[in-house]
């Protein structure tokens, strides 16, 4: 074994165990709050995109044209450097809370397109139905088009999850300790770089496959290809 | 404006680092990701299982992930031609990221194809490379140009990471010049964020115009 050790110091991986296991679980409750925040944004976003004034339409389109037309870094800069000088928050937010919130309102932009879709999908009888019987517009969209619509954006809001995972890595560029500065953190202390980064990736390659399965298994339960 | 004339010449110096690695990745990554694609639709079983593994390891892993391992566990092996130089790391990391993505696309839109037209094509005569030049990759093209765009988009912001190997990128020019001008953070990043809109929305409109024209493909998430 003693080749290997040469290549990948196992032993010293080990030493690092908890750090790696405290980065992974930054990672996922990161990827969570942002995932439950960039729903609700983005469900808001896609309802004023198909709204009927003109007024509401534009600046959601700006918002998920903007967003998605600009790195994600930059985007991390602009809120954690920029959100201070609001004379709003009187005090500076901190990188977790700075990165939180970039990445839950870039990613909304992609959930507001996902959920835009889903609502589309849903065929014209179902609202006119739901009217003819005396539903309110709130009624039809809350008991009848959106149930139809998340069920319908299920598998594209897990694929975009997985990238929202992946996206999390750039949050150790603002210093928050996650997966991705878990590596680093070996890197820098111990100038090791094979066990840093092949660490760190084999962590995302487990969550990862944790994330197929479960796609899978909720591609099967909702039953169609997909 | 004086803000503008001050950092705007070094800035767009950034922009055209960004430009040429994103064609270079381009170029390399769909030719890379046509061969994988190709390979995984129309392969044997070993060839698909192959490909597929390696598709699901750039897939399953950060960008930022990629780039470090590329730069700075690559040349650990000691094999010459890995010894790369941050510009060529940053180009191979670009392109075998977007491979990944590429190739899925091509395969889904050679299954698309209905295989009638590939058995056809065989049972008048044509060799496999011809069935494939003449019938079904004519047929796959105007499918894979929707996606492929987003791709491309991708493939344009995902560059802005390359600045942490210290690629002289729109990034990376843009900490040097708030290092200089450490008052001016706010208005050096909108500068950057307005100039990479103005490189991708240009191809995010085309995307969306291929689409109505040629009609989305179905991809699995």
């Amino acid at each position: 074994m003693e080749w290997l050790l040469d290549v990948y110091n196992y032993r010293v991986v080990a030493d690092y165990l908890p750090t790696f296991a405290f980065g992974v679980w930054r990672t996922v409750w990161i990827s969570a709050v942002c995932l439950a925040a960039s729903l609700i944004l983005g469900t808001g976003v896609a309802l004023m995109r198909r709204a009927d004034s003109r007024l509401v339409r534009a600046p959601a389109t700006v918002f998920v044209e903007a967003l998605r037309g600009t790195p994600l870094l930059v985007q991390i800069y602009l809120v954690y450097y920029g959100l201070p000088e609001l004379p709003l928050l009187g005090r500076r937010l901190d990188e977790l809370e700075g990165g939180v919130l970039a990445l839950s309102v870039h990613t909304s932009a992609y959930m507001a397109e996902i959920i835009r879709a889903g609502i589309g999908s849903v065929s014209r009888g179902q609202s006119e139905g739901a009217m003819s019987v005396g539903m309110t517009r709130w009624q039809t969209l809350r008991y009848v088009v959106l149930p139809q619509a998340f069920s319908n954006a299920v598998p594209p809001v897990l694929g975009q999850t997985a990238v929202l995972i992946k996206d999390s890595s750039l949050l150790s560029i603002i210093a928050v300790f996650e997966t991705m500065s878990a590596g680093l953190r070996l890197m820098s202390d111990r100038y090791m770089p094979n066990e840093g980064f092949l660490t760190s990736a084999a962590c995302y390659l487990a969550i990862y496959a944790v994330m197929l399965v479960v796609s899978n298994a909720v591609q099967r339960r909702l039953g169609g290809t997909g | 404006m004086e803000l503008l004339q001050q950092h705007l010449p070094f800035l767009l110096s950034g922009l055209w680092m960004t430009v040429r690695i994103t064609l270079l990745g381009i170029a390399f990554g769909t030719a890379l990701g046509a061969v994988v694609g190709v390979g995984r639709a129309l392969g044997p079983k070993p060839v698909i299982w192959l490909l597929g593994a390696y598709i699901h390891l750039w897939r399953g892993t950060p960008f930022l992930c990629q780039i470090y391992i590329v730069y700075f566990v690559l040349p650990r092996t000691g094999v010459g031609w890995l010894q790369f130089e941050a510009f060529e790391a940053a180009v191979v990391a670009l392109t075998i990221y977007s491979s990944s993505y590429i190739a899925e696309i091509v395969r889904a839109a050679i299954e698309a194809v209905p295989s009638g037209q590939r058995e056809g094509a065989l049972s008048v005569g044509m060799s496999p490379g011809q069935t494939l030049r003449y019938v079904v990759a004519p047929q796959a093209m105007r499918m894979v140009l929707p996606p492929l765009g987003g791709v491309y988009v991708i493939m344009v912001k995902v560059t802005a990471v390359l600045s942490v190997i210290g690629t002289s990128e729109l990034v990376r020019q843009a900490n040097l010049a708030i290092q200089r001008d450490p008052s001016n953070i706010m208005p050096i990043f909108l500068i950057v964020a307005v100039l990479y809109f103005l490189f991708c929305y240009p191809i995010l409109r085309l995307t969306q115009w291929a689409e109505r024209r040629y009609g989305g493909l179905h991809l699995e998430a």
